[in-house]
């Protein structure tokens, strides 16, 4: 079997692979980050978000071989090294923008890639750049201000806090 | 099941010649349609093949590598003529869709509901198929060949798409109907291209509509019965009873043929006048 390697989360890590293995499952299965959730097999849902060379990607969608060599991060590379929540981590909590949680490593790595290529997004443009990540619990509205609170704007002061 | 990432072209030709390789770039077309079947026996990845992605421009037009995304396409800086080709860019799924997904991909699967042809279409692209024997140019109407259905043949690659010089002072647009706003596939989607003569009458029109025939088409005879008239006459124009009779919108889960032709009427309209908008803009 072939072997794979790649930075993630700042680590050198590596492994065997088939070649048809999943970016997904090589992070859940080989690595044990089981952070990084599969929702859909269809690439519509946006679960299995990862930073690959500094973009976003649906990890679903790529084999573990065509990162070879990236730089890949995962949501369990977001947080400091003590645990402590990043600052859209952190907003995500302050701001109610989970319910069940499946779909928030998605969201925060989505959110983080937005935030870093438009800092200061409206309403719409948060809601357009979310739009490959679903949530089924939210209704996406406390996400999108949750979004809009980290990137340091007011937020309506009109729903659930 | 074998992975090949050749870094430069030589080492992708005998890879192709045995024919076994099957092609992948973003795979955001090849992953979803490979489900729970087995895989291919080989996989070809031409994204990391040095010089087949990005964008060159020079006295005869443009050149877009075969492994170029859809993100590379908003990124770049392009005259107007490109602008429904960057708005059919931001409307390819989502951004981590057009992060990895390519043009020849799109292309490539040849669905009639493909964003990228209709703009495509307008700007007069053609496509670059290139084998160890050498590069042939076929335009974009002899490379799709019908659903699903391309003049590929074993051992080539679409290695780049040429966008010819466009005219003057072109604008362009591109509408998509879906059953919601984003993440969706096309019901039917229209793009056009406008530029206005010396005394700001409609100097040239291209206009080609997408999900509504085997493979995505333009429509001659309209273009011809606008030229002339004034920006503002596009709104309300009156469109000949056949302008649309090339077209042979199908039933399907998406919408019924007598709701795709009802629609395209109203694309048609909105695309030349977000196009011609542009120009005060
Ligand atoms: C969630 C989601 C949403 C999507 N939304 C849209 C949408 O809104 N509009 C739309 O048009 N499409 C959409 N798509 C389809 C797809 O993303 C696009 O068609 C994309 O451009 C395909 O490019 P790719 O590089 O990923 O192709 P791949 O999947 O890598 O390849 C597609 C096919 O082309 C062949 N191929 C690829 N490159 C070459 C080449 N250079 N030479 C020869 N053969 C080649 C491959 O062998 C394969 O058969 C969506 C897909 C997903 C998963
Ligand atoms: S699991 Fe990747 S998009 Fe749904
Ligand atoms: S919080 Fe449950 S899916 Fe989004």
């Amino acid at each position: 079997m072939p072997d794979v390697s790649m930075v993630v989360n700042g680590e050198a890590r590596s492994g065997d692979v088939e070649g048809r293995t999943l970016l997904v499952d090589f992070l859940r299965e080989g690595l044990g980050l089981t952070g990084t959730h599969v929702g859909c097999d269809t690439s519509q849902c946006g679960a299995c978000v990862v930073h690959v060379d500094g973009q976003a990607v649906k990890s679903c969608t790529i084999f573990a071989l065509e990162a070879d060599r990236a730089e890949v991060t995962t949501i369990e590379g977001i947080a400091g090294p003590d645990g402590s929540l990043s600052p859209m981590q952190k907003s995500f909590r302050d701001h109610h923008g989970l319910q069940c949680g499946f779909c928030t490593p998605g969201m925060v790595m989505t959110a983080l890639k937005l935030l870093e290529n438009n800092a200061k997004p409206s309403e719409a443009e948060v809601r357009e750049g979310l739009k490959g990540n679903f949530c089924r619990c939210t209704g996406y509205q406390n996400i999108v201000r949750t979004i809009l609170a980290a990137s340091g704007q007011d937020i309506p002061v009109t729903s659930v806090e | 099941m074998s992975y090949y990432a050749p870094t430069s072209l030589g080492d992708v030709w005998p890879l192709l010649a045995e024919g076994e390789a099957r092609v992948v770039a973003g795979g955001t077309d090849l992953f979803p349609t490979q489900g729970d079947g087995p895989p291919p026996s080989a996989l070809l990845d031409i994204s990391r093949v040095d010089g087949l992605r990005g964008i060159d421009h020079d006295d005869d037009g443009w050149r877009i590598g075969g492994a170029t995304t859809w993100s590379d396409i908003v990124a770049a800086p392009l005259p107007p003529a490109f602008d429904g080709l960057k708005a059919a860019a931001l409307q390819v799924g989502s951004v981590q869709i057009q992060n990895v997904g390519t043009l020849a991909g799109n292309l490539c699967n040849a669905s009639p509901a493909a964003d990228g042809v209709p703009p495509l279409l307008t700007l007069e692209a053609e496509v670059a198929l290139t084998s160890a024997g050498g590069t042939r140019r076929l335009t974009l109407t002899n490379f799709l060949r019908g659903v699903r259905q391309t003049a590929l043949v074993p051992g080539e690659l679409l290695t780049a798409l040429h966008i010819p010089r466009q005219p003057t002072g072109a604008l362009s647009s591109f509408v998509k109907l879906g059953s919601r706003r984003y993440l969706v596939i096309s019901i039917a989607m229209v793009a056009a291209q406008i530029w206005l003569d010396e005394a700001g009458r409609i100097g040239g029109v291209r206009v080609a509509v997408g999900a509504c025939s085997p493979v995505a088409r333009r429509l001659f005879g309209l273009e011809q019965s606008l030229i002339g008239l004034r920006p503002s006459d596009l709104v309300s124009f009156s469109m000949a009873s056949d302008a649309l009779d090339t077209l042979s919108p199908i039933d399907d889960v998406r919408g019924s043929a007598e709701y795709r032709r009802a629609a395209v009427e109203r694309l048609i309209r909105d695309a030349l006048g977000q196009a011609v908008e542009r120009s005060d803009g």
